[in-house]
């Protein structure tokens, strides 16, 4: 490999392969961080929905027993 | 049936995001930064997606202090929320591509700064919110503040004309522009992620109308 580099043709195509490799790693950092704290805080959503939705059912039902009194 | 109609367009918009990611890998470098550049097609819609929610949570405030209507309070906290989000993935992503461009994370210039200052901004609103038990009065405290927050909404906004910064000019308004393939991937990437927009503050509406619900319900359980 290191003697292959040392043709001024294929040093140079490695060299391009390694910037590419680079610039889409950052362009894959930078995809995933978007999708994750989107993720996130849909996830932050979907959990707040579902407690809600049992504090409403947990006051609904103690209303209705407090009524039966 | 309306829980239906958010479900299918937070659908759409994800699968339009899914798609146009592989559409986007396929489109040729950028002349100057390479493939590093396309982090824009994420970066510039969450912005502005942002704005739009800080715009909408402006109004919002805006209108509570007018009506003092619940409703309009509901949707500022929704807007606010989801907004802050997109600020979040909007310097993320800033930072990234900073990193790979300018070899830096971070550097206190007009935007970046005035953008983490909104940030700061907005996330201070929501723990006013947090702070007050009284309804009508944290909605009042926080409609003030959000209409305050919104003073540094512009200055984000114009700061790379009104600045010399680190931060380029925007490719559209510095007479800039995109080749026809690139704004109709950037155009989709932006429908879809504003149609996101709306379905998470959709959504979060209709918690804080559940919150109040259950405010009604405690007192309700209270009287009894």
């Amino acid at each position: 490999m290191h003697l292959l580099v040392q043709i001024p043709f294929l040093a140079q195509l490695v060299t391009e392969e390694a910037r590419l490799q680079h610039q889409y790693e950052f362009l894959s950092y930078g995809l995933t961080a978007a999708w994750v704290i989107l993720a996130v805080y849909v996830l932050m959503m979907v959990g707040r929905e579902r407690k809600l939705k049992r504090e409403i059912a947990g006051l609904r039902a103690m209303l209705e027993e407090k009524h039966g009194e | 049936m309306r829980e239906k109609i958010l479900y299918i367009l937070g659908a759409a918009a994800i699968a339009i995001l899914v798609w146009n990611i592989s559409a986007i890998a396929r489109l040729p470098e950028e002349t100057q930064q390479g493939v590093t550049f396309k982090i824009i097609f994420f970066h510039v819609p969450v912005a502005i997606a942002a704005v739009t929610a800080a715009c909408v949570s402006f109004l919002a405030s805006a209108g509570f202090l007018i009506t003092r209507n619940f409703k309009f309070d509901a949707a500022a906290v929704a807007s606010t929320e989801v907004g802050l989000a997109f600020l979040a993935a909007n310097l993320v992503t800033g930072s990234i591509w900073g990193r790979e461009i300018w070899g830096i994370w971070w550097t206190w210039d007009a935007r970046l700064t005035s953008a983490l200052v909104c940030w700061l901004l907005y996330a201070g609103y929501l723990m006013l919110r947090q702070a007050i038990e009284e309804p009508t009065q944290r909605a009042t405290f926080a409609a003030v503040f959000s209409i305050f927050a919104f003073i540094d909404v512009p200055i984000v906004v114009f700061s790379i004309k009104w600045w010399r910064t680190q931060h380029p000019q925007p490719v559209f308004w510095a007479g800039g522009s995109f080749p026809p393939d690139w704004t109709r991937h950037f155009l989709w990437n932006m429908a879809a992620i504003l149609m996101l927009g709306i379905v998470m503050t959709a959504v979060r509406y209709r918690q804080e109308e559940a919150q109040r619900e259950i405010d009604s319900l405690r007192r309700m359980a209270h009287a009894i």
